[in-house]
């Protein structure tokens, strides 16, 4: 059989194509057809004659039957002309419908950018699909697990030598060192990152090389913020800078200059050197060790490798070296996608805050409620005002206009309206980010691409065909003889009509509920009794001797710098209870250690370090017990203090006189339980903590640590003066006597508390945005609905006030129906809000009840709401002169 | 002179056609083109512009006997109308009268 053309080419080709002209031309395309097959074979003819069919499809070509020439797509011209018209006429029914749509849209978007923003965290690496990041977890049974995502410093190099899979490996650690040179030291950030880390992340370098941006140990890279704050205008490349690491000040050059990392990428430093340095920064044993856990480790694998394959592989490579200590299944390695960090809260934290899924759902759940709002607002609308549109639609039908083609006209009209609204509702959504970002605390950013404006027509599209299917069905539905009689008295559908006022009532009420529930879960937060005050309290970081190199004798200098300060502090009046402490609440990051007790119970605890004077600063209270005296010696070497989680989690039938259990810790004795206290944010449990004054007793007996953050002392103090600005002037002062080369900063411990909660915080706000707009939206809806309902009452009204009808009584008349609508949407709400408020709820270890005044306020504000639109109309309709209403006709 | 107006393609078109004198349909038109110019042109173009003469007048049109080839689809053949020869001529009129009045290739010209 000779060959064919593709088939399907040839019967679009005899859809469209005119009958007098297809002959011919599909003869010639045959013709050619046949002529490239000999020529050139049969792959390439096929191709010709698709291309030559599509180019055949030309206004002059397409047939042009009835069927054709009266679907919406030919009489898109007049449908045009007679929407723009109607829209027109009817100036303050289009303006509301147009107003609710584009406030819907903007909001929509909004929270659609945001959303957008959370999904797409980490996806701008070109590699992304092939980055992961190592996790550890240690899995003793019954549930104890130390679970992590950083890893021991040897991952990295194991990854790269044992697996052909891998194609690079790299760190990443996270310091603080003191930086600049002579006076005005500052404390920055620094990380300590593999110098090949640009070939896996697509950070972009400015200047440098960026095959190896810091070949040497000496080297250091900077972000464009970062050499802004140092060098200003300067160009920084080749400048020296200070870093004081160790005992030693260092000479580093800046050889690399890197654009500011995006807000949406986990991984964020400002200021990075190589961890070439590793050698000064840890000593061997920590570099060799399997449980200390230091840098976050990332590996690039090959295209078409499996990260399985590395996973069972890393396994067996560190049973190896671990034979005979653990079994095989306690200490697991395991890699996360790159692209699944940000929203994985399965996955301890590493360096980077985690988003919440939940919140990205529900989020983007409330923007999709607030545009079916705006939606049905259209739709109730519209088909409100059908009834005015009856006559056109009778003479329509009677002239011969099919269904279809009316039902063209009203979509032409809701789709015009509708991308009208999409234009206006994108552009005030561009405008208004900054202030939304300022209103919410999120960092939105907009970047157009051409690629949108058709995701924007199409969407535009949707929504008018959504919002204007409905009244499109009802208007076209009208019966000729009826309308025309002057009967139309009854408009079919009504039902529907009112169950879509009662939807838009109902999500108006969740949201509103929600919103106020989610403020009372913060508040409830906010000023839970944590179970120690901190009002007023100041916290400051102490300087550790530099030259200190285990984590003790950090502690313990930090500890005597806090000391000297502390005398000089205890001279003012206005300042009292000074303490010091390895850890202050609202941090995350508490000291979390591990061992195996004598009955061979894998045990963890969380650890502070305190002096006398820390647990009274607070005001935490002791149940059982003493606390650590002052300047008792006994105390201060081997004293223990528990919480009250701790002395059950131990199994401590008389707490107070024994000792922890475990067979490796030194001589130490607990003299006191403390009453259990939130030192963690409340979205967890309080974990047993382990309150000394002297690290050693305790440290001897760990096999697992977990240094989160920085365990560099910090000293408390409260501050009764009123003057706050003469505080900080104190405490500057003293500061600079003591440690004149290094700068201070201070915090509030009631602030810090408060930003353990920003996730929340901001959802609310969103939330409350969208609620607000929702409820502009809905009001605008009603405002319309008693418009129309006035309007076709106005007669009556008319009648009612020549016979002396009262302000109350036509109130009640355009009130009526609402009512009803209004108190079944709320009832409705209340089991809806209640359901989704509970699981949102679980999230917290600690949380409010949702209480039934929730609902009566979140009810009688939509009741007052819609009250005030209602009166807003009576008060129209009373000053509407009955002699026009009535002369009418 | 409105809608006697005829475009640069539509010309060579209308010229081939009557230069095909009776054989004129599509591809070999296509064809035709390709041989004298090397203008490589599109089939449905030619079709287009055969629409276009057709409705101003300039060519008329009627279908071949029926053959074995293409599918067993009939070739349309087009001719050129007493209008179409007309507006043919006076463009080559046109075109004669201004070509007249160019000056003598002179070096200055060149220059």
């Amino acid at each position: 059989m000779s060959p064919h053309p593709p088939r399907w080419a040839d019967r679009f080709l005899q859809w469209f194509c005119r009958r007098d002209i297809l002959e011919d031309l599909q003869g010639d395309l045959y013709e050619i057809f046949d002529h490239v097959v000999a020529v050139k074979g049969q792959r390439r003819a096929s191709w010709i004659f698709v291309w030559l069919v599509f180019r055949s499809f030309r206004p002059s070509a397409i047939r042009l039957n009835v069927k054709v020439k009266n679907s919406i797509f030919m009489q898109s011209k007049i449908n045009l002309k007679v929407a723009f018209r109607v829209l027109k006429r009817d100036r303050s029914n289009s303006l509301i419908n147009l107003l609710g749509l584009t406030i819907g849209i903007s909001c929509f978007i909004l929270l659609g950018l945001y959303v957008k923003q959370e999904l797409s965290y980490d996806h701008f690496h070109s590699k992304k699909d092939r980055i992961y990041r190592s996790w550890l977890k240690e899995d003793y049974g019954e549930g104890k697990i130390f679970f992590n995502s950083n890893t021991p410093l040897r991952f990295e190099s194991l990854l790269e030598e044992n697996f052909p899979e891998v194609e690079r490996s790299v760190q990443i650690t996270r310091f603080e060192f003191l930086t600049g040179k002579g006076e005005n030291k500052l404390r920055e950030e620094v990380y300590v990152v593999s110098p090949d880390l640009l070939e896996v992340f697509d950070f972009k370098l400015l200047a440098g090389n960026p095959e190896s941006p810091i070949p040497t140990r000496n080297d250091l890279l900077i972000s464009e913020q970062f050499a802004r704050k140092y060098f200003g205008n300067e160009n920084p490349v080749g400048q020296p800078f200070y870093l004081s690491i160790g005992p030693e000040l260092r000479e580093f050059t800046i050889t690399a200059l890197m654009a500011d990392i995006p807000s949406e990428s986990s991984v964020q430093f400002d200021l990075a050197i190589s961890s070439a340095n590793d050698d000064i920064l840890y000593d061997d044993r920590v570099r060799q060790a399997w449980f200390t856990i230091i840098p976050e480790t990332y590996v690039l694998i090959n295209e078409n490798s499996s990260i399985q394959t590395v996973e069972a592989g890393m396994q067996d490579v560190v049973m190896s070296y671990l034979e005979g200590e653990v079994e095989r299944d306690v200490y697991q390695i395991g890699f996360q996608p790159l692209t699944d960090i940000h929203l994985n809260p399965d996955i301890p934290l590493g360096f980077a805050p985690v988003g919440n899924p939940e919140y990205v759902s529900i989020l983007g759940f409330v923007g999709i409620l607030v545009l079916i709002i705006a939606c049905i607002n259209y739709t109730t609308l519209s088909a409100g005002q059908s009834i005015k549109r009856a006559k056109e639609v009778g003479v329509r039908k009677v002239m011969g206009a099919p269904r279809k083609g009316l039902m063209g006209q009203y979509l032409t009209e809701s789709v015009l309206m509708s991308q009208v609204a999409m234009l206006l509702g994108t552009v005030i959504a561009i405008v208004l980010i900054p202030t939304f970002n300022l209103l919410t605390g999120v960092t939105l950013s907009y970047a157009f691409q051409w690629w949108h404006i058709g995701l924007y027509f199409a969407i535009g599209l949707f929504i008018g065909l959504l919002a204007g299917a409905y009244p499109a069905l009802v208007i076209s539905g009208f019966k000729t003889v009826s309308i025309l009689r002057g009967s139309l008295q009854s408009v079919g559908g009504m039902s529907v009509r009112k169950g879509l006022v009662v939807v838009q009532f109902l999500m108006t009420v969740f949201l509103l509920s929600t919103t106020l529930i989610m403020k009372k879960q913060v508040n409830y937060l906010k000023n839970a009794d944590l179970g120690y005050d901190y009002e007023a309290v100041i916290s400051t970081q102490l300087p550790s001797d530099p030259e200190a190199q285990r984590l003790s004798q950090q502690i313990t200098s930090g500890m005597e710098n806090g000391e000297l300060l502390k005398a000089r502090l205890e001279q003012y009046p206005e300042i009292s209870r000074i303490a010091r402490g390895s850890h202050i609440f609202g941090t995350n990051g508490w000291t979390g250690l591990a061992y195996t007790d004598d009955k061979g119970v894998f045990r963890q605890f969380r650890l502070l370090v305190v002096d006398d004077d820390y647990l009274d600063a607070f005001g935490i209270e002791i149940v059982d017990g003493r606390g650590f005296e002052a300047n008792n010696g006994l105390d201060r070497r081997q004293s223990v203090i528990l919480n009250e989680t701790a002395a059950k989690y131990f199994d401590l039938e008389k707490p107070v006189g024994s000792k922890l259990p475990g067979n490796d810790f030194d001589e130490h004795r607990i003299i006191g339980v403390a009453k259990d206290f939130h030192f963690t944010s409340l979205h967890s449990e309080i974990e047993p903590l382990v309150i000394v004054q002297n690290i050693i007793p305790i440290a001897r007996g760990v096999s697992d640590s977990d240094f989160g953050d920085t365990v560099v002392p910090k000293l408390v103090f409260t501050y009764s003066g009123s003057n706050l600005t003469k505080g900080t002037e104190i405490l500057q002062k003293e500061w600079e006597a003591l440690f004149p080369n290094v700068s201070w900063n201070f915090e509030f411990i009631s602030e810090n508390l408060q930003n353990q909660y920003q996730g929340e915080i901001r959802m609310n706000r969103l939330i409350t945005v969208a609620t607000v707009l929702s409820i502009v939206i809905a009001s605008l809806g009603l405002l319309g609905l008693i418009m129309l309902v006035a309007n076709a009452k106005l007669k009556e009204i008319g009648i009612r006030k020549v016979m002396g009808a009262s302000a109350g009584a036509i109130f009640k008349l355009l009130s009526k129906g609402f009512v009803w609508q209004l108190l079944i949407a709320i009832v409705l709400s209340i089991p809806l809000t209640i359901w989704l408020m509970n699981s949102w709820l679980e999230n917290f270890a600690y949380r409010t009840d949702i209480g039934a005044g929730l609902f009566v306020i979140s009810a009688l504000l939509s009741v007052i709401v819609a009250g005030l639109v209602i009166l807003y109309h009576t008060v129209r309709a009373m000053r509407v002169n009955p002699i026009k209403s009535l002369r009418m006709e | 002179m409105r809608g006697e107006h005829i475009g640069e393609l539509e010309e060579l078109v209308l010229l081939t056609v009557g230069a095909l004198d009776r054989e004129a349909y599509a591809v070999l038109i296509m064809e035709e083109i390709k041989n004298n110019s090397s203008r490589n042109m599109d089939v449905t173009a030619i079709h287009s512009v055969l629409r276009r003469l057709e409705k101003k007048g300039f060519v008329a049109s009627e279908m071949g006997g029926a053959t074995a080839e293409r599918g067993g689809r009939r070739k349309r053949f087009f001719t050129l109308t007493r209008s179409g020869r007309k507006v043919l001529d006076e463009t080559m009129d046109l075109r004669m009268n201004l070509y007249a009045k160019l000056p003598k290739l002179t070096f200055s010209t060149l220059s």
